[in-house]
Formats: structure tokens, sequence, C-alpha cells
């Protein structure tokens, strides 16, 4: 028998016990996980070590990797699951949908008519000032509205348990392969676990997406063309591109298999030329287009904003979505949505404040040594400051970047992170984790990927996540809801303690179809789930 | 009195090795404005476009012509005629520092305020800022500005290009009516008075004949916001009047370029840009 979690404990951060993602408290597993826990405890340290390295072999093999500051990594996929209890995830679910509803409207107000500025919801400077207010992009109307085909929100879960939005990202989130090879690897690596647990799918994101995808192109005919643009092999995320648009049956194509010829974008193939009609772009906006853009961008097909304005394709997400994630405007999310939605928000933001107004960074600057400085436009956690972890000269570095450029910081107050079990070196330690779940829209819908990309800190007590800084990821379970309870991963727990013993080689667990809970197959499956 | 003008501009490029790849954007429609009225307006290019143009409208208002070119060609040809009634200029009502300095007026005209690449803050500008604010009026400190940049500024063509900025027009105290304009936009702003580029024609003479065409040029000048907007042109030390023909307005130049575009070939040399003014009413 195994002691996987033994010496398990619930650090403190930031003056509060975290919330342990797997514990209740040292030894007793929250409901919904105890399946996973007796099922991992189970497992003897050879056998657990042999997993691992299959992991390592696999992923590495198949090429799965991250840059890490130009070096190639596999991504290190830590090996027990991060589970989402189901009323949770239903907050969560709703929580994103309303916020990416709220930002398409934002959106759509910015790059036409305004009037949330002229209301005053959000002061005009401040959209006026962003970086990603990219006017060429005013008067382009998606022929399906749009705009946020593809969104990952990120969340936070503090010491009280709570779920809060740390930011939005609008223009080319990443990760979603991950989430994807995450779970293929697990039910390779674990498949008794999946036999035994109702873990909602996400294998069908890429359906999902080419769907959003060619609902959003401008002709209605049968079968429009959609491609996958990337900017090429030396893009951080360049597996991810080729894992979609393989997953997809899309070409994926760079910016000099395209040409625009009056205002219509075309495909170069051997055989001909192909008219496009749905690009789905990760190329950054300052890159898509050298006409309006950067002219010295090799990466980009010139012509297509125009061919957008026209009508004659769709850029997937837009141009310009940026100016709705910049995390100043972030800070107004929950404004938005009572404004546009007349609701109230499902999920907090982050405590944040904004230095660009004088009352509120009188008030940070005194106190930066306990709060986080963010660039209003950085991602991967580049140009952060932690407060509580900062050298004196870095601190005041950060507050005299803070005085002379207030518009371009926000500072949040630091979110003790929940924590979740990780396998660190020879044992299982605390760290703490994150969530981005992945919504896309298809103009009628706004679909959440059930859970979505967890990522680890891996160095111990750090609260800094991002895999661009050494961080590692999670299988993430959201389990289908039991009738009668919500309690999702308990039901089959004795059963589960039994399962132990070497992976059967080579082993495939086709999970077949996993529908909604909500409907009548689902049911059924619940019913078999309990007569075995 | 209004006037009616025709207005024919051609400018272009010829290239050491021919283009092609070539996407071009055109911004030389005038404005109808409630001041002016566009009554004709037509862009030609040669070699022509296979198809019609995209004509669309840009976020600062601006028309804008849109047109591609695949064939490999040694030069590029763009023309806009036009037919334009104008009117005389009128000033506007005196204002207060108190309707300039409202926040609401601040957050409304944010764009206008702050500094931009060609329009930069400086010390040079922050000196002559104060001495505009002790001026009476927002009003009287526009015309305060035009004044002070005839000092600063000799014109004189071909001593700046068309990426001077405007403090460096000012250090280097001459230039033509881009740097005068750039250059009153950067005092403007440094006083808190909302003003912009405004870019288009004028025609030089002020009791011209009916009938009499000049040879005029592209011309720059500014728009300030004292409680309404209202145009000044501070290369001629005149209000824009009855001899200005609007044609786009912005934060500055980058925002109104008549022709810009990318291309695949040779070096690329202006062709000049020729504009003929004719007063037809």
């Amino acid at each position: 028998m195994g002691d996987l979690f033994d010496d398990y404990e619930i650090p403190h951060a930031v003056g509060h016990v975290a919330w342990d993602e797997m514990f209740e408290r040292p030894g007793v597993p929250r409901a919904g996980a105890g399946g996973l826990h007796d099922a991992l405890q189970a497992l003897s340290h050879d056998d657990f070590d042999s997993r691992c390295a299959a992991r390592d072999r696999r992923f590495r093999d198949q090429g799965i990797t991250f840059s890490l500051s130009g070096e190639e990594r596999p991504f290190p996929l830590d090996l027990i699951p991060r589970v989402i209890q189901w009323s949770e995830w239903q907050t969560i679910e709703a929580g994103v949908v309303q916020r990416v509803r709220a930002l398409e409207m934002f959106l759509a107000d910015v790059y036409g008519e305004g009037v949330s500025l002229k209301d005053r919801v959000i002061p005009r400077r401040l959209v006026a000032s962003s970086k990603h207010f990219h006017r060429t992009a005013y008067g382009i109307d998606p022929p399906n509205r749009v705009r946020v085909q593809v969104a990952g929100i990120d969340v936070v879960r503090g010491h009280d348990g709570r779920f809060r939005v740390l930011e939005d990202n609008l223009r080319t989130p990443s990760g979603i392969s991950y989430v994807i090879e995450n779970r293929r690897m697990m039910a390779r690596l674990f498949p008794e676990l999946f036999a035994v647990h109702r873990v909602l799918p996400v294998d069908h994101y890429p359906a999902r997406l080419l769907a959003a995808l060619r609902a959003a192109s401008p002709r209605q005919h049968g079968d429009p063309v959609v491609v996958l643009l990337t900017p090429g092999v030396y893009n951080a995320a360049y597996f991810e591109h080729a894992f979609l648009a393989q997953q997809m049956g899309v070409p994926l194509v760079e910016g000099r298999d395209l040409v625009c010829r009056d205002n219509v974008v075309y495909m170069r193939t051997t055989e001909r030329e192909r008219r496009v009609d749905v690009v789905y772009r990760r190329v950054d906006d300052d890159f898509l287009d050298p006409v309006h853009f950067r002219g010295d961008s090799l990466v980009g097909c010139p012509g297509i904003v125009n061919a957008a304005r026209e009508g004659n394709v769709a850029i997937a997400n837009a141009v310009g979505n940026g100016v709705a994630d910049d995390k100043l405007m972030g800070t107004y999310v929950p404004d938005l949505i009572r404004y546009f939605l007349g609701e109230e928000p499902l999920l907090p933001n982050v405590e944040t404040y904004r230095p660009e107004d004088p009352d509120q960074l009188a008030y940070v600057i005194g106190r930066l040594d306990t709060l986080v400085i963010k660039p209003v436009d950085g991602s991967g956690g580049y140009g952060l400051v932690m407060g509580p972890h900062a050298t004196d000269a870095e601190l005041a570095a950060a507050c005299d970047a803070l005085v002379a450029n207030p518009r371009q910081f926000i500072v949040q107050e630091v979110v003790a992170l929940s924590t979740a079990p990780t396998h660190v070196g020879d044992r299982v330690a605390p760290r703490h984790v994150d969530l981005r779940p992945f919504a896309i829209n298809d103009g009628q819908d706004i679909w959440v990927v059930p859970g979505g990309l967890t990522r680890v800190a891996l160095t111990d007590s750090s609260l800094i996540v991002n895999s661009s800084q050494g961080g590692g990821s999670k299988d993430t379970w959201v389990l289908a809801p039991q009738s009668g309870d919500d309690d999702g991963g308990r039901l089959l727990a004795r059963s589960v303690a039994t399962i132990s013993g070497t992976i059967p080689a080579g082993a495939q667990l086709d999970l077949g179809p996993m529908p909604h809970p909500n409907n009548e197959q689902q049911q059924q499956q619940q019913q078999q789930a309990r007569s075995c | 009195m209004t006037w009616r003008l025709r207005i024919n501009h051609e400018s272009g490029y010829s290239y050491a090795a021919p283009a092609s790849a070539s996407y071009n954007e055109v911004r030389i429609t005038p404005l109808t404005t409630d001041r002016q009225l566009t009554l004709e307006a037509t862009v030609t290019v040669r070699p022509s476009p296979p198809s019609r143009m995209l004509r669309y409208w840009d976020y600062w208002g601006t028309v804008v012509h849109a047109f591609d070119l695949h064939q490999p060609h040694e030069a590029l040809w763009v023309a806009g005629r036009s037919l334009v009634e104008t009117n005389p200029a009128t000033r506007p009502p005196p204002s207060t520092w108190a309707e300039i300095d409202d926040p609401e007026t601040v957050d409304r005209f944010s764009e206008f305020l702050a500094p931009s690449a060609y329009v930069p803050a400086g010390d040079g500008i922050s000196d002559v800022a104060d001495e505009l604010r002790r001026q009476a009026t927002p009003d009287a400190a526009v015309t305060a500005v035009v004044a002070w940049v005839s000092d600063a500024l000799v014109y004189q063509p071909g001593a700046t290009s068309v990426q001077t900025t405007a403090l460096e027009a000012l250090r280097g105290g001459r230039g033509v009516c881009q740097d005068f304009a750039h250059l009153s936009l950067a005092a403007l702003r440094a006083a808190g008075i909302p003003s912009r580029y405004a870019s288009g024609y004028f025609y030089s003479t002020p009791d011209a004949a009916i009938g009499e065409a000049m040879i005029g040029e592209s011309h720059a000048w500014v728009e300030a916001w004292t409680g309404s907007w209202w145009g000044i042109d501070p290369t001629n030390g005149v209000l824009a009047g009855e001899r200005h023909v609007l044609v786009g307005r912005g934060r500055d130049y980058s925002d109104v370029p008549p022709l810009k575009g990318i291309f695949t070939g040779g070096r690329s040399t202006s062709l000049g840009v020729k504009v003929e003014l004719t007063r037809v009413a």
C-alpha cells in the first residue's frame, strides 16, 4: 500500500490557511475528491513513479512541449488531477458565460456607437489610451457579430474558497491543447480512474471551435473554408496551432500562404487558389496586416483587415479585442455586466486598484509590499512585481514606474491561491494553482469546456503559475452530478480503493461520448454506473 | 459669401524596379461638414485596379479609398477631383477656462489632449502653456498660440520632412504648414485646450476671380475646441474659412496621410504632389 498523501500539510499563504483543492483538512478529502484520493493513496511509490516515467516518455515522443525563455521543454503534467465539484463548476461556467457576453457587447460598442462611453460606464480616456484599441477596427462588423470566438478567463480561488477573475484573455488565448493532451495522457496512464469517475469530457473542443468558426463565415453556403493562421514554427504556441488545425481538419497556413486581392482572401494551394472564408488567426494584431499595423511584419497577410471590413472574410478572434482585456479595463467588467446585461456579476474580480485614479494611487503607494503590481497589457507573468517577495530596490523601481505611468499598471491584492497536492521530487506537496476555463462563442451559444487549464506553480510557495514562468499543469476534472446530491466522485470510492498494481501495457480507454449531464443519455450512464 | 472650388489633386510614385503586391489607402476626398459641402468627388488610380475600390469612413470620419494592385507596374498615379462649397469663417462665442477644464470635457476629448508621436510634450512647450493659461479666455489663448507659432517658426519649404515632430521643428526654428500645425497643437494641448490636426487644401488668393485657377498644395491647419470646434490656420495667420477645404482630421499627420501603402518592388520615388484649385463660384 502506498502513502502518497501521508505527510501532506496545507500551507499558509499571505497570512491565511490556503484553500486546498483536495483536502478539507489534513487527511480528510473534500466531498467529491474522496474517490480520487483513495485510489491514488492505494498506489505504491513504484507504481506512481513508473507512470511518471511513462508520461515523460510519451510527451517527449509526441513533442508536446512549451517554450520557456527560448528552450523547449516537455509540458510538465502533474499526475494528480484537480477535481472541481459540479456545483462549483456551474458557478464558474455561468460566470464565464456572463463575462464573455458582456465583453462581446462592450467590444461591439467600442468599435461602433460608443454608447457605453457616452454613458460614462468606462472613461473614454481609458479606451483611447489603450495600446490595443485599434481604431482601424472601427466600423468592422463581423458577419455573425461575434468578436470573441475563443476566450480564456483566468480565475483563482482564495482562502475563502471563492473563485475570482484574475484577467480576461480575448486575443489569442492558448493552452487548450494541453487540456486535451493532459486528459488523453491521464486516460492512458490511469484508465481505472476514468472507469469509475464520470469526468466530463474535453475532447470535443476542436469540433465546437470548428463549428463556431464556420458559423462566423460571411458566405452562407454549406462548406466555408476555414484556415488556421500561425506565425510559424518559432512561435511558443506552435504546437497548439498544429494540434488544433489537425484536430479540426483545417489547413495550417502562414502569412505567405495567403494572398489578398480586391479585398478577398485566397489560400495558395498546389492546384489553385482557394477563397478563404474564415481565418482563425494565432498572429497578434500588430503583425496581422502590414497595411494597417507594423509595416515590417512578414507573418501577416497584407489587405486582410480591409477584406474583413468589406465583409469578405471573418477574422477570429476579431482585430482590436485587446482593448477589452487590458487589465485596467478588466476592473470595469462588473460595471459592464450591470450596464449591458442588467445582471449582477456571478464571478467577482480579484480586488484591484487603479493607479490611474490619483486617490487609489496614493492608497497603494504606501503598501506596495503587500500588493501585486502588473502591467496592464503584460501576459505570461512578465513584468509582474509580487510585493511581499520583492526586494526594496524592486519595490522602489515599481513605485517609480507607477508614478511615472499610472495608466500602464494595475495593483492587486495578493490572493492566497488555492493549493493542490502535486508530485514534486519524490513526494507530494501543496502547490498553488489557478484555472483558465475556455469559452467558445458561436453566435448562438457560449460554451465553456468543462474544467480548463489548471496551472501549477511548481516552486514551493510561489504564487505565479504561468507556464511561461516555469509552471506546470494538472488534468482538471469536472465530475458529472449524481442524482440526489452533487458529491460526484465518492460513489465508487470503495471499489476504486481496491484497484492498484501495474498500468496495463498500452492501455487505451475509449471514453466514448460523454454528453452534457442534463440530457437523457447521461441519465442512462448514471444508471449503468450505479449498477456496476 | 460661399465659395465653390474645384480641386484637382495628383500624386504618385515611380519605382526603380516594377512594383507588385501593392496595397494602398488614399485620403483625398473632401468632407461634408456644417461649413463645407462636397458636391462631387472622384478618385482615379493608374494602373487602374481590376475592380472597384473599397470606400469607407475611418474612425476619424475621413473618407478612405483602398485598393490593391498585383500586376507589376513602374509607376503609381492617384488623382482626386472634387467640387466643394465652402463658407466664411465664424469665430466661436467666448468660452471659459472652467468649461475647458471640466472633467467631462477632458475625458470626452482625451485623444485631442494627449501627446502623440508628432506632437510630444516637452520643456519648450510647458513655458508657453503657462503663459497661455494666463489669457482671459481659451479662445484668446488659441489666437495667442498662432501668434507664438508665427514667431517661433519661419516658413521655409525643405527645412523639415514629413517625419519632423513639433519639438524638432521648434528647435530648428523653421518648417512648413505641417510643422506649424503640429507645434500649435503641442502648445494648445499643453494648455489643456482640445485640438486636432486638419488636413486639406488652401486657396492662397483672398480675392480670387471666378474661373481663376491657381497652383496650390496640400495644406494643414488646426481646429481647437473652446465650447465648440473652430479652425485656425497658423501658417497663414487666419481663421479657416472659405479658402480652406477640409479633407480629414486627427490627432496629427499620421491619422490623415493622403496616400499610404506597402508594396513589393524597387525603391520608390515620389512623383511629387500637384494640386490645382479653381474658384468656380
